[in-house]
């Protein structure tokens, strides 16, 4: 039982967002689509949820098609950066709507599991933006969606809600035992909720694996660095002790994810970070090198 | 210089309901059980039933319209709207007349002068609608489609999708649609005086006819009718403003642009 | 297709103009105030529509709720019924009959929705935007700034106001005590009398006014917005 993609392709005006997307997530994953700006994770989104239509491609759950089917027959709930709770409602009003049999106690049932007991009276505006995305997200739920989609949820919060409500939404979708697609920029945040992660690139897959397994492969996925008047991502640099024209000093090592990492200043002043291998000192001069 | 504006304007402004005050000194002493012969009681139902009709059709597809345009970006059709509002009510009436007086196009299938006052619905709904369509496409234009798209994924049906992300921002202009429409058309001359009958006459109608025709005494019969009329209108003004204000307060607090 | 099937709908009472053959045009005295209404009441409204609009955009006073809504009630009160109340009230001043008693309950119809649409068109431009206007001298600022950013609001604001000044029969007949005439009134006479060639003639004024008008401004502020322009070079 599972969500796949295959070969998806969606284009916008004159530009190509989407080339090929295959993508395969089990039921009862939380899988991430990482990504920066303008790498179509928005797009793909959109498409699954059903308020886009793909241009080539196909889109099946459990093998069957849901391209065709309206969004609100696809058993498929979105969270947005922005809540978007619906001004005329109260806060629980809100999650009745999305209830099936639009009851008033599995709404607040719901308001309890996300930590906000007793605020089923409660006007939007008293809420905070951390707690109106909780209700957003019990909202999300309680539509008793098979899966659900989170399109950068936690951008507009401050580190700690993000945190706080990272691990919430974590922990209540395993316990529930549902499939979850998270879309962020942020690898950290990725890596964190994640079973598996998936690498976006300019409309393509890079890279998908489990978190520890890409760690070890892409070290700084995303980031490019500039090589000979080149931009190149810096999964195609490495550093080493053979001198070339681009010297670099290292600054500070430290690890991240059980990989070995260092960060290296730049002639011109700036800084990357990249691999450190076991025999490099800081301070030391070391040389940038394409693959 | 925006002062002297807005001086003028408010004494220009005060001048209809300096009008009104006039109306109820006049109308002291008079008889009100004058009013109630037949002629008004008639008139009074068709001018609601016309009234209502007008209005109701006028809203429902001047939104609708608003809707389409807004959905599909429609640009032709926004355009194509605005050809009514270049007429006049009073010309537009006399057009209708004229289709309607037998020959083409219509050739005597409905006439313009008769009972049921279809022609003259026709006319209102084909002037009003554009109005409306101004009127609810403003709304549209700021709508947050998060909150459409919301409602799509939360699995509600196409009729709950209307009704939780888009009517609640759309009863402020129909609210104030509506009543502009039934003040302007139910206390109306220009277009019943060419379309309507003889009998049933609209409230408009009526009340002209007699201030401007026959016994001095009818006259205070129209300031009468004039003034409970208005102020019908005024306390339904009132009532589904106050009605409708704790939800409009509610929406203008939680909602996101 | 549909699209046609809905033009067509939208368009077909414009054939009520060519059923049948309208006298020949002739300016009288009916046209001649009936235009001169349409031009004095275009400037009044888009004068006292944007000065007001202006004041309700920057002022901070306690009233500006309430001339709101003092501004949009007059919606809510029939013309009629406003029309018979003014009458009484004008009559003891001698404006019965007047060419200004006339134009003042015609402003009284026009300038709510002049107001309206001013307001609107502002807040869309925004106080920041108007504000910056502020360092210029009024007719610098007006000619230079406010005119082009406001042309479209003041071709709407003249066309509804005209739309509305043309409709007006029983304010025209009543307040003008029948000695005003107007093409309206005379669409009337006509077609109580039957005249069919003679009321559809003043059926073609009355739609082309407004048309000739709007398009008419449109070159006027192409011209305008040429000559600033070229004076800032």
């Amino acid at each position: 039982m599972s969500l796949v993609l295959t070969g998806v392709h969606k284009r916008f005006k004159d530009r190509d967002v989407l080339r090929g997307i295959d993508l395969e997530i089990p039921n009862g994953e939380i899988h991430a689509l990482v990504g920066v700006s303008g790498s179509g994770k928005s797009t793909l989104l959109r498409i699954i949820a059903g308020l886009e239509t793909l241009d080539a491609g196909n889109l099946t759950w459990d093998e069957t098609p849901l391209d065709g089917v309206p969004p609100h027959l696809r058993r498929i709930t979105m969270l947005s950066q922005s809540p978007l709770l619906f001004p005329h409602l109260t806060v629980g009003e809100n999650v009745t709507l999305a209830t099936p049999n639009r009851s008033r106690q599995e709404a607040e049932a719901w308001l309890s599991r996300v930590r906000l007991p007793g605020r089923y009276d409660a006007e939007i505006h008293e809420l905070s933006g951390g707690e109106q995305q909780r209700v957003s997200f019990a909202r999300a739920l309680a539509a008793s969606p098979r899966l659900i989609l989170l399109d950068e949820p936690f951008t507009n919060l401050d580190p700690n809600l993000k945190y706080e409500l990272q691990r919430l939404i974590r922990d209540l979708v395993r316990e529930l035992g549902l499939t979850a697609l998270l879309v962020t920029h942020d690898r950290e945040e990725a890596m964190l909720v994640a079973d598996r992660v998936t690498l976006l690139e300019a409309g393509r897959v890079r890279a998908s694996g489990t978190p520890q397994v890409l760690a070890e492969t892409e070290s700084t996925f995303g980031d490019f660095i500039e090589l000979d008047g080149r931009l190149y991502p810096s999964l195609h640099i490495e550093v080493t002790d053979s001198p070339t024209e681009e010297t670099v000093e290292l600054v500070r090592s430290f690890t991240r994810f059980g990989h070995r990492l260092g960060e290296y200043r730049r002639g011109q002043g700036d800084y990357v970070i990249l691999p450190r291998d076991e025999s490099f000192r800081d301070g030391e001069t070391y040389y940038l090198r394409k693959k | 210089m925006s002062r002297s504006s807005l001086w003028l304007s408010l004494f220009v402004l005060a001048l209809p309901f300096t009008g009104v005050a006039f109306l109820i000194y006049e109308t002291v002493g008079f008889d009100w059980s004058e009013l109630n012969d037949a002629a008004w009681r008639a008139s009074l139902a068709v001018t609601l039933y016309v009234t209502l009709v007008s209005t109701v059709l006028s809203l429902v597809i001047g939104t609708w319209l608003a809707r389409s345009v807004y959905r599909r970006q429609s640009t032709w059709l926004a355009s194509l709207l605005r050809w009514p509002m270049f007429v006049p009510h009073v010309a537009a009436a006399y057009l209708f007349y004229v289709l309607f007086s037998g020959g083409f196009p219509f050739y005597g299938l409905v006439e313009a002068n008769e009972r049921h006052h279809l022609v003259v619905i026709l006319t209102y709904v084909w002037k009003e609608v554009p109005f409306v369509f101004l009127m609810v496409i403003g709304t549209y234009a700021q709508l947050n489609q998060g909150y459409v798209d919301m409602a799509k994924t939360l699995q509600l049906t196409p009729f709950e999708q209307f009704k939780v992300a888009e009517w609640p921002f759309l009863v402020k202009p129909l609210l104030d649609s509506f009543w502009v429409l039934v003040a302007f058309i139910s206390f109306a001359y220009e277009v019943p005086a060419l379309l309507g009958v003889t009998f049933p006459e609209l409230l408009g109608v009526l009340a002209y006819e007699r201030l401007t025709t026959g016994l001095f005494l009818n006259a205070y019969e129209s300031y009468a009718v004039a003034l409970i009329w208005t102020l019908f209108i005024f306390i339904g003004v009132i009532g589904s403003y106050s009605m409708t204000a704790k939800r409009r307060r509610r929406i203008e607090r939680g909602v996101r642009r | 297709m549909s699209r046609l099937i809905v033009a067509g709908l939208i368009l077909f009472p414009f054939i009520g103009l060519f059923l049948a053959f309208p006298a020949a045009f002739s300016w009288d005295e009916a046209f001649g105030n009936t235009v001169l209404y349409v031009i004095i009441l275009g400037l009044v409204n888009v004068w006292l529509g944007i000065g007001t609009a202006w004041w309700l955009m920057f002022t901070d006073s306690k009233w500006k709720t309430s001339v709101e809504w003092f501004t949009f009630l007059p919606l809510f009160i029939p013309v009629l019924a406003s029309m018979f109340g003014m009458y009484i009230a004008l009559a003891p001043l001698g404006l019965v009959g007047t060419h200004i008693g006339v134009g003042l309950v015609l402003l009284v119809t026009t300038l709510p929705y002049s107001i309206r649409l001013a307001y609107n068109a502002m807040y869309v431009v925004g106080r920041p935007l108007l504000e910056q206007t502020l360092t210029l001298a009024p007719w610098s600022r007006f000619g230079f700034v406010l005119f082009p950013l406001l042309k479209e609001t003041i071709r709407t604001i003249v066309l509804f106001s005209t739309v509305i000044v043309l409709s007006q029969f029983v304010l025209v007949q009543l307040m003008g005590a029948g000695l005003i005439p107007t093409v309206t009134t005379r669409l009337y006479q006509a077609y109580a009398g039957n005249d069919v060639s003679l009321a559809l003639q003043h059926t073609w004024v009355l739609v082309l006014v407004p048309v000739l008008l709007y398009l008419g401004l449109d070159g006027l502020f192409s011209m305008w917005i040429k000559l600033v322009k070229g004076r800032l070079r």
